[in-house]
């Protein structure tokens, strides 16, 4: 007898929790949910916010099995805040908006400039949410940069926008800035936020040819020269000081960042030619080791010497290249040293002067000079940064070119 | 329980176990936010004295060989001092492991479980401490034996595949907010070596009494080296914890673990893990209880005990209204019941004991010398 109400307790408690549990089952069940791929933020009327969400669909196959491009739906809402756009989506899909695949933020340059700390603070504050999440900057309004968004290579946006940050680690051109970082760097005392610059390819560059833009890569989204099926382009950085947009970086900045951080594996620089003042010579570059960072906090004007190593294999050549003879390799790393020691006190002298943002999160490097945070927050790094002066030195060993060494 | 006797390496296990559920929980973080970027020198130097402190408790255990700190405290004050002392760590026991599992459960609620009453993850736990706790001990100890090694390895792992997002530059300002900050505020960090509390029960449970000095600093030392594993992850990684309070910090840095686009969201098998490990901790913690409560009663069996146990484990989670409540327990009232019971309490037992306990024996020399 005992034992038979001893079972009978045990379905029933078994039961019982099927039942209690069932409910979160049923708001996790993929039928009920509208996985959401991308989140376009743009600033509304009456203070309101326009949010965009792009949904993936199921992928169709057809006859021969090729697989066709996805389709993707994109629908709006205007609303106070973000997490009432997300409430109201949820009641016009049907479905629960699901933010575990989100892959990308967008902002719009407008909402950017008068600062995005709510949304980012909602955004992380949700479970659903990924860290690695990418944050963009839209140079227009972030639902336009969806919808001209289509991947050429890719049959799935989710892809695309997955692996869309991946060419930074060899082209330099756009940082992969994720939601777990920018919030991060909101916090942060020693740094600033960044997010990846885009836009679209619409307007064109006057009077700057394709060999200028070589020379000087400082394009950025919204001013390349590139012309394509996908409308939309990421280029640059965006830089804010505390959750504000203050600033962009064009690509060759973008790469400086980069290689001041660290993360970049290798990037293209096009110097003048030693022997040819006329002509340029691309070269790849990539950082031998960490870019070391010395910081002097004496005085409330921070002087800062960095320091970087550079390997570089020549990447362009003409008819008359001389690649074997050593002289010429030390000219041209001498040619090198000077032009990145020129981009990379520019851009620093930029983030420092003209931005008063430390995206590089320089400050970091003048924590160990200071006992106690009292003293590091008396010192006030985030507003003494603008009055930093910076001493750079580079050392860069051009190799070789790559397989032809002469012509 | 005083059938199956501990090794050497289920004893060190055992202390762990706290050790181990409280950082999965807010540890690391009110470790931080109290030593901010001096957090690392707080705790080699909150380490160092813990490690004294148990060897002290060993030392002081040396000379009532076999007894636990409820016989002592019989022998130093008799049985109603007995009594108090044996209900007080009873409901150390029982409170600290309720609100961390209300604490828990209220993660996984918000993670996993958002539409589930918060009762029906609490039930699942206790029915799961109920039905280990008919088990014979070995059986807890056994399977902490298998748990914990896998928590050990998933924080290694965690800091490791994390390195690269590590900024080592965060431990500076060395000291943090000043000296006294870190070297005297900063004392209320030893309440992270809870296991501490383990070792007044330890003696009559050993199989080799004798190890019990290696058993306390084994323990203690793998316990530091854990905390300072979990701790640098979560100062190195981010700005945000030392002014921003996140539920479970260790889950936040196991979002962040991906290898490529194809090893991404390991967070689950953390979760799963540290779910088993709390496990092994609250049985044990109520098996623990429960002993203590036998020896006060002199009862035969301790069978009649575990529901009722269960049923006061579930209940003391329950009292508390919301979230803030058993966090405010946790980190505000949590670190000074360690601090008070198992350093204060428990050594102050220990060290009057041994006066007594000299005092008597020069009385007896004394009247041999007389007779």
């Amino acid at each position: 007898m005992n034992k038979i109400i001893r079972n009978l307790f045990i379905f029933l408690l078994i039961v019982f929790f099927i039942i209690a549990f069932s409910s979160s089952y049923l708001s996790l069940s993929m039928d009920n949910l509208a996985y959401v791929l991308v989140i376009g933020i743009d600033k509304g009327e009456d203070n309101n916010l326009e949010v965009s969400f792009q949904f993936s669909t199921t992928t169709k196959s057809t006859e021969s099995g090729s697989t066709e491009k996805t389709p993707t739906v994109m629908d709006s809402v205007s609303a106070p805040s973000l997490s009432t756009a997300i409430n109201l989506m949820d009641s016009y899909m049907g479905k629960e908006l699901n933010l575990s695949h989100c892959k990308v933020i967008i902002f719009s340059e407008e909402l950017a400039q008068e600062g995005i700390s709510e949304e980012i603070y909602t955004l992380i504050n949700d479970t659903q949410i990924r860290p690695s999440a990418n944050i963009v900057v839209s140079k227009c309004k972030a639902k336009f940069y969806m919808e001209q968004t289509s991947p050429e290579l890719e049959n799935l946006i989710s892809k695309y926008y997955e692996i869309f940050t991946n060419s930074s680690k060899y082209t330099g051109f756009k940082p992969n800035a994720t939601i777990g970082d920018f919030f991060n760097a909101i916090i942060c005392k020693t740094c600033e936020p960044y997010a990846i610059l885009g836009g679209i390819s619409t307007e064109k560059p006057q009077n700057q040819g394709n060999s200028q833009i070589q020379q000087n890569y400082d394009v950025k989204s919204n001013q390349t020269p590139i012309e394509g099926e996908n409308g939309s382009e990421n280029i640059g950085i965006a830089a804010f000081k505390d959750d504000k947009l203050v600033g962009e970086l064009c690509a060759i900045e973008t790469s400086t960042f980069l290689a001041l951080r660290n993360q970049v594996d290798r990037f293209l620089v096009s110097v003048p030619d030693p022997n040819d003042v006329k002509s340029y010579i691309d070269i790849y570059v990539t950082p031998k080791g960490n870019t070391k960072v010395d910081i002097d906090t004496s005085t409330t004007s921070p002087y800062i010497k960095v320091k970087a190593q550079f390997d570089g294999r020549i990447y362009s050549m003409s008819s008359n290249s001389q690649y074997l003879d050593p002289t010429i390799l030390n000219d041209i790393s001498e040619t090198c040293n000077k032009y990145l020691e020129a981009v990379f006190t520019d851009y620093l002298y930029k983030t420092s002067k003209d931005l008063k943002s430390d995206i590089n999160g320089l400050g970091k490097y003048a924590l160990g000079n200071f006992f106690t945070t009292q003293d590091f927050d008396n010192y006030n790094w985030t507003n003494n940064y603008q009055n930093a002066f910076f001493e750079v030195q580079i050392d860069t060993s051009i190799k070789s070119s790559m397989l032809i060494t002469e012509t | 329980m005083t059938k199956s006797k501990l090794g050497t390496i289920e004893a060190i296990m055992l202390v762990l176990i706290i050790v181990v559920t409280h950082t999965i929980s807010s540890l690391p973080r009110e470790i931080l936010v109290l030593t901010k970027s001096a957090t690392i020198i707080n705790l080699i130097f909150v380490s160092i004295l813990a490690i004294l402190f148990s060897y002290l408790i060993v030392r002081l255990m040396k000379n009532f060989a076999g007894s636990d700190i409820i016989d002592i405290s019989e022998y130093l004050g008799g049985k109603v001092f007995k009594n108090i002392i044996g209900i007080i760590f009873i409901l150390y026991f029982l409170i600290s492991s309720s609100i961390l599992l209300r604490n828990f459960c209220e993660s996984i609620k918000i993670i996993y479980y958002p539409m589930t009453n918060i009762l029906f993850i609490l039930s699942l736990f206790v029915i799961a401490i109920c039905c280990v706790n008919r088990l014979d001990f070995n059986a807890s100890l056994k399977t902490n034996l298998l748990i914990l090694p896998l928590v050990l390895a998933s924080i290694i792992f965690l800091f490791f595949a994390n390195m690269n997002k590590f900024v080592p530059q965060r431990m500076f300002p060395i000291f943090g907010d000043g000296l006294f900050n870190t070297f005297v505020i900063g004392l209320t960090n030893l309440s992270a070596f809870g296991g501490i509390a383990f070792l007044y029960f330890l003696p009559p449970y050993l199989k080799q009494p004798e190890k019990m000095k290696k058993i306390a600093l084994i323990s203690i030392g793998i316990s530091a080296i854990y905390l300072m594993l979990c701790v640098a992850t979560l100062l190195f990684m981010f700005s945000f914890f030392i002014n921003t309070n996140e539920i479970t910090p260790l889950y936040n840095a196991t979002r962040y673990i991906e290898f490529g686009s194809f090893f991404q969201r390991l967070e689950s098998i953390f979760l799963l893990i540290w779910i088993l490990a709390f496990c092994c901790y609250l049985s044990i913690t109520s098996k623990f209880a429960m002993s203590i409560f036998k020896k006060l009663t002199n009862i035969e069996t301790k069978k009649p005990l575990i529901d009722i146990f269960g049923l006061l484990i579930l209940a003391i989670t329950l009292v508390p209204k919301n979230y803030a409540i058993s966090d405010k327990f946790e980190t505000e009232i949590y670190p000074y019941l360690v601090l008070g019971i198992c350093f204060g309490l428990g050594i102050s037992i220990l060290i009057l004991a041994n006066i007594m306990k000299r005092k008597q024996k020069k009385i007896q020399a004394n009247s041999q010398t007389i007779s």
